[in-house]
């Protein structure tokens, strides 16, 4: 076995499994604070691929501008404040008015947001696939011989350094902040939190709002990063990043990012040196064994039966 | 309610009397779903015959009144509306169904029904092999295909170390087969044969793999959703081997999912002589682009088709499926792509498959 | 015409129809106003505007609805607590339910083709739904994998006529028996997983299964799937000529060819089984091991601490549900001929979920309902093609916010005192 390419395979599961992590915590903070999958929040993280594609054609082509960082921190500003509206605008919407139903109702009611949200994207922008040009590119970081080396790209290095200081700026937020204190408290116990003065629905929309705003950071660095996206990317990763919420312990932070990891590392090694068509089987059989052995995921809390 | 009652009878009797002056044809495809930009170059390319023969008189002075029916490209969608095309809407024809896995279940309905099914993109052998008698295609066949591709792997590229890829569907995995067991005949034995996850973008495991196998030529069986990041992640990992795929990629799309121009250099495709370059369609041609639309893919394929069923139905003087098929199978019929004839299982006699190759100023030609 | 009540105030309504429509607005700005194009983008102003106007007049009418006698009947107070419905006298209304199961047994012979293919497939989901019901709505088992033994019923039928021979008849109770083992086996690892860590887990059992089928193509045919052949009836076959070695049915009662006959078939079959299955759903409810699935859902800890078993009590509830959903998937490959696994995706799971919760967790007739209008509704909105699914979704939604518990909660008959 070749060290290089052992590497190699860790640095493209690292850079997925940053990816899957970032997506995850939205899964995460939702599910944390009031209970619930949020099914459409991959479909969250679609429609910020397209408002990354559309920001760029609309700065580039239209106005003309050629001044790379400018664009790309415009585009992610713009993007996670659209992304921020869909977000809120769903749970308004969807979550909202089933606050206090049976458990169940909002799955199915997140389950049609998620048909309506990729039927909408696909009716208004075509179901074709999409594309951005590639703004970074040029000069991946190579160590090791010409034949074989490592290569480590700066959308790799900029994805893997976002998502850890995502995570960073979100754990304080929960941790520190008197927001964070309010979320904390909205999810132990929501309506003695309310009685204490803290407008639940307000935390909740907040809540689902940071969701959707990670998201946005994983669309625009995943569309910059592929250069190609459809309308159906929200499915596919969204259940993989879902996965890697619940491996982690679904509602803990730094289990969001964790289980990320650990799929991603997982998923590259497994298709690099066993086989890629059973990679998707090994990444659920491993969810299935730790969940067996650690029934609350690898981080969560276990469950304390009130009796 | 009165007024309502005779505004139906009013409408029912209108009904009546149009439905002796009009052939109904199914147009059946995914029109939504995630292949539903395929769905839009079958639908585009009928329409426009339709509108085209109806524009000239019709079929013996019938007018074409298309019905669109949509499958997702799911076989269980597929089957109902080919119930639904020929109990409800009763339609004589139908042209589609595009994925070869829709299009197998639909086409033992048709065949049942006695009704003509032509599809203009379902290029599974296993189609035509059946023993169906109403159902006929006017694209090639996969293993046409990949011999083409094979031979141009083995004999043109020299290649030794060959990785099979495939997207584990119907189209994709059967053509990478039938490629592979021409190459194997040609006494190259494949480094790597795995499939990959439809829908996913990365695959950056993959083609560490590849490198580390030291290949010399990639050849993938699927679609340029997969093909072009699949493309762009060798690129960017210094894999500059040949790209060989087959008319899954023969979209502009290809170039816009690889990133750019400067990834599709050294990428090749198997693809029937490309129909836009063809000198009896520069007129359907012209007429799409004055529209706005790049008759690309399979658009071409679809106009042809509808001309292929217009044209049976003239000359035969019925619409009854049976014999059609059997006209069709007898008689050569003039189309936008050139003049196209059919065998006794419902293939066309000549493939006309050649390799195509990619340049890196976004555009692909004949090799 | 609408009278409504004093809390209406006309200034307010516009006021938050006028934010409703901003809102609106700069959500669909984006990705209805600019449309991309390659690299570039057009743009389409009018659209959002549009649709934003919309909004504006529905917020409107809905504040205005919420205030008449009407809404507030339709609206309020429904559905918005927990628990289980008590009925106090029996309300079985025997001669209706003849009077249906007799409209079901002479339907196919007055219906079209189509409509009896669209009844076919509303069976089945009937069947997948009363399975599933019985895991999620009576033994609060959250499964988003149910698919899994839908796929292991309609595959043991294929490929069971492919390398065993089996025909119709003898696959319904094999895949029984097979969907039946699957669900116990997939049942003892979860045993001690709760709520939604168990929905992962079915989901990726769901997952794993339907992977396996598409990978293995040496066994199930891949991508390319696994025909079954068509069921027949005392050794007579229904397709226009032998191939299974009997006589054509058409040909035996001399009438004219048509398809439509092999469709009657599997429709009387079917309604059979569903109308059997109902029954046995029913009354299992009545039975101690039925009690014991509800006990579960309600508090697992007491129910342990009195001395059910809650391993054989799960482990029953799944296996009985992978066993209603395996005959089901028989039913399916009858009907298709053909299947494959994209027939199985994560998408179907999400579909029965949504049977089981729009039909009301537990109860059996809205399951029936629900899954007839979930099967019908796509058909009938056909006619709308582009718009089918985003319709669909907006129903799903919409059915949601407006009855929570379902169409027909579940409800249990008060014990009597005799």
């Amino acid at each position: 076995m070749d060290w290089m390419i052992i590497l190699q395979q860790l640095v493209n599961g690292l850079t997925l499994g940053a990816i899957y992590g970032l997506i995850a915590v939205g899964y995460t903070m939702v599910y944390g604070i009031i209970g619930m999958i949020n099914f459409a929040h991959g479909d969250i993280y679609m429609v910020s691929a397209y408002l990354t594609a559309i920001c760029i054609a609309v700065f580039m082509s239209w106005w003309g501008w050629t001044f790379v960082p400018l664009i790309l921190v415009l585009t992610l500003i713009v993007v996670i404040l659209f992304t921020s509206l869909y977000g809120w605008v769903v749970e308004r919407v969807a979550y909202r008015p089933l606050r206090g139903s049976q458990r169940l109702a909002p799955l199915i009611s997140a389950i049609g947001m998620s048909l309506v949200l990729q039927n909408y994207v696909q009716i208004s922008q075509s179901a074709r696939t999409q594309g951005v040009p590639s703004l970074i590119s040029g000069h991946p970081l190579r160590i090791g011989s010409e034949q074989n080396f490592v290569q480590i790209t700066e959308m790799q290095i900029l994805i893997v350094i976002v998502a850890f200081l995502s995570m960073a700026v979100l754990s304080y937020i929960i941790q520190a902040t008197a927001l964070g204190r309010a979320c904390r408290a909205t999810q132990q116990d929501r309506v003695m939190a309310s009685i204490l003065g803290i407008n639940t629905d307000k935390i909740i929309s907040i809540v689902f709002i940071i969701g959707a705003a990670s998201a946005a950071v994983a669309g625009v660095l995943v569309t910059l990063n592929y250069g190609t996206f459809d309308f159906f990317i929200g499915f596919v990763t969204g259940i993989k990043a879902f996965t890697a919420a619940v491996l982690g312990g679904i509602g803990s932070l730094p289990g969001a990012m964790l289980g990320g990891l650990i799929l991603g590392l997982a998923e590259s090694l497994f298709s690099g040196f066993v086989n890629t068509d059973y990679k998707d089987v090994f990444a659920f059989a491993l969810l299935v064994l730790v969940l067996i052995f650690r029934p609350s995921g690898l981080l969560g809390k276990p469950e304390v039966e009130k009796v | 309610m009165k007024k309502i009652a005779l505004f139906c009878l009013v409408f029912a009797w209108l009904g009546l009397s149009f439905a002796g002056d009009i052939i109904k044809i199914g147009v059946a495809g995914p029109h939504t779903g995630a292949y539903a930009a395929f769905g839009e170059q079958l639908w585009r390319g009928s329409e426009q015959a339709a509108n085209d023969i109806n524009a000239k008189g019709g079929i013996n002075g019938k007018k074409i009144e298309l019905v669109k029916a949509d499958d997702a490209c799911e076989p269980k969608q597929a089957v109902s509306i080919a119930n639904r095309l020929i109990d409800s809407d009763e339609v004589v024809a139908v042209i589609g169904h595009f994925c070869s896995s829709s299009t197998m279940p639909a086409s033992e309905i048709y065949d049942d029904a006695g009704v003509l099914m032509i599809t203009p993109g379902s290029t599974n052998p296993k189609i035509t092999e059946r023993g169906l008698v109403t159902i006929l295609r006017t694209c090639g066949r996969d293993d046409q295909q990949g011999t083409v591709a094979a031979d141009f792997l083995v004999k043109t590229l020299k290649a030794k170390r060959v990785a099979v890829l495939h997207d584990k569907d119907t189209y994709g995995q059967g053509l990478a087969d039938a490629m592979k067991a021409h190459m194997n005949i040609l006494g190259v034995k494949e480094v790597l044969y795995e499939g990959l996850t439809r829908g996913e973008k990365d695959f950056n495991a993959l083609v560490t793999k590849l490198r580390s196998l030291n290949v010399d030529a990639v050849y993938f069986g699927g679609l340029h959703t997969e093909a072009g990041p699949l493309v762009r992640q060798m690129r960017e990992q210094g894999l500059n081997v040949p790209f060989i795929s087959g008319d899954g990629i023969v979209s502009e799309e290809f170039v816009l999912t690889a990133g750019g121009e400067q990834y599709v250099k050294n990428v090749y495709m198997t693809f029937g002589a490309d129909p836009r370059n063809i000198k009896a369609g520069q007129q359907v041609v012209e007429t799409f682009r004055r529209q706005g639309y790049e008759p690309e893919g399979y658009t071409l394929y679809s106009y042809a088709t509808m001309q292929v069923v217009a044209e049976a139905m003239k000359q035969a003087k019925t619409t009854d499926g049976i014999k059609l098929a059997k006209w069709l199978k007898q008689h050569a019929v003039n189309t936008v792509m050139g003049v196209k004839s059919w065998d006794n299982k419902g293939d066309l006699n000549t493939s006309d498959y050649v390799i195509y190759q990619w340049h890196d100023n976004g555009q692909y030609s004949e090799l | 015409m609408l009278d409504v009540d004093a809390d209406f105030s006309t200034k307010q309504t516009i006021l938050d129809a006028i934010l409703a429509a901003l809102i609106a607005w700069l959500f669909f700005l984006p990705i209805t106003g600019v449309l991309l194009d390659g690299y570039a983008v057009q743009s389409a102003w009018h659209q959002p505007f549009v649709l934003a106007l919309i909004v504006f007049y529905a917020r409107c009418l809905i504040a205005i609805i919420v205030h008449t006698d009407l809404g507030k009947r339709l609206f309020v107070g429904k559905g918005h607590y927990a628990g289980v419905e008590v009925v106090d006298k029996t309300n079985a209304h025997w001669h209706w339910l003849l009077v249906i199961v007799a409209i079901g047994f002479v339907f196919p012979f007055f219906s079209s083709k189509y409509w009896l293919t669209v009844a076919i497939l509303a069976l089945i989901y009937v069947l997948l739904g009363l399975g599933l019901n019985v895991v999620v709505g009576l033994a609060g088992l959250l499964d988003l994998g149910f698919v899994a033994f839908y796929a292991v019923g309609a595959y043991s039928y294929a490929l069971g006529s492919e390398y065993l021979g089996l025909g119709f008849w003898t696959a319904l109770p094999f895949a029984a028996v097979l969907a039946a083992s699957f669900g116990a086996i997939l049942g003892f690892p979860v045993l001690r997983m709760h709520g939604d860590y168990l929905a992962i887990v079915t989901l990726g059992f769901g997952e794993i299964i339907r992977l396996i089928l598409n990978n293995w193509t040496a066994f199930t045919g891949g991508p390319n799937g696994a025909s079954a052949p068509l069921p027949t009836l005392f050794g007579l076959e229904f397709s226009r000529r032998a191939k299974q070695g009997g006589t054509p049915f058409h040909d035996y009662f001399g009438l004219d060819y048509s398809t439509i006959y092999r469709y009657i078939l599997i429709y009387l079959v079917l309604f059979l089984v569903v109308c059997v299955m109902t029954m046995v759903v029913v009354r299992l409810r009545q039975m101690p091991i039925g009690r014991a699935w509800e006990a579960l859902r309600e508090d697992e800890t007491a129910c342990r601490s009195l001395g059910i078993n809650h391993v054989v009590v799960k482990l029953s509830a799944f296996s009985m549900g992978a066993m209603v959903g395996g005959l089901a998937g028989v039913f399916f490959a009858a009907y298709q001929g053909f299947i494959n696994p994209s027939s199985f995706t994560f998408f179907e799971s999400a579909l029965i979920l949504a049977i089981v919760v729009l039909g009301g967790l537990g109860s059996v007739v809205g399951v029936i309902i629900a899954a007839v209008v979930l099967t019908i509704l796509p058909e009938l909105l056909r006619e709308f093609s582009d718009y089918r699914v985003l319709i669909f979704g907006m129903s799903m939604v919409l059915m949601m916010i407006w009855r929570p518990r379902g169409l027909l909660p579940q409800r249990r008959q008060a014990f009597r005192r005799t």
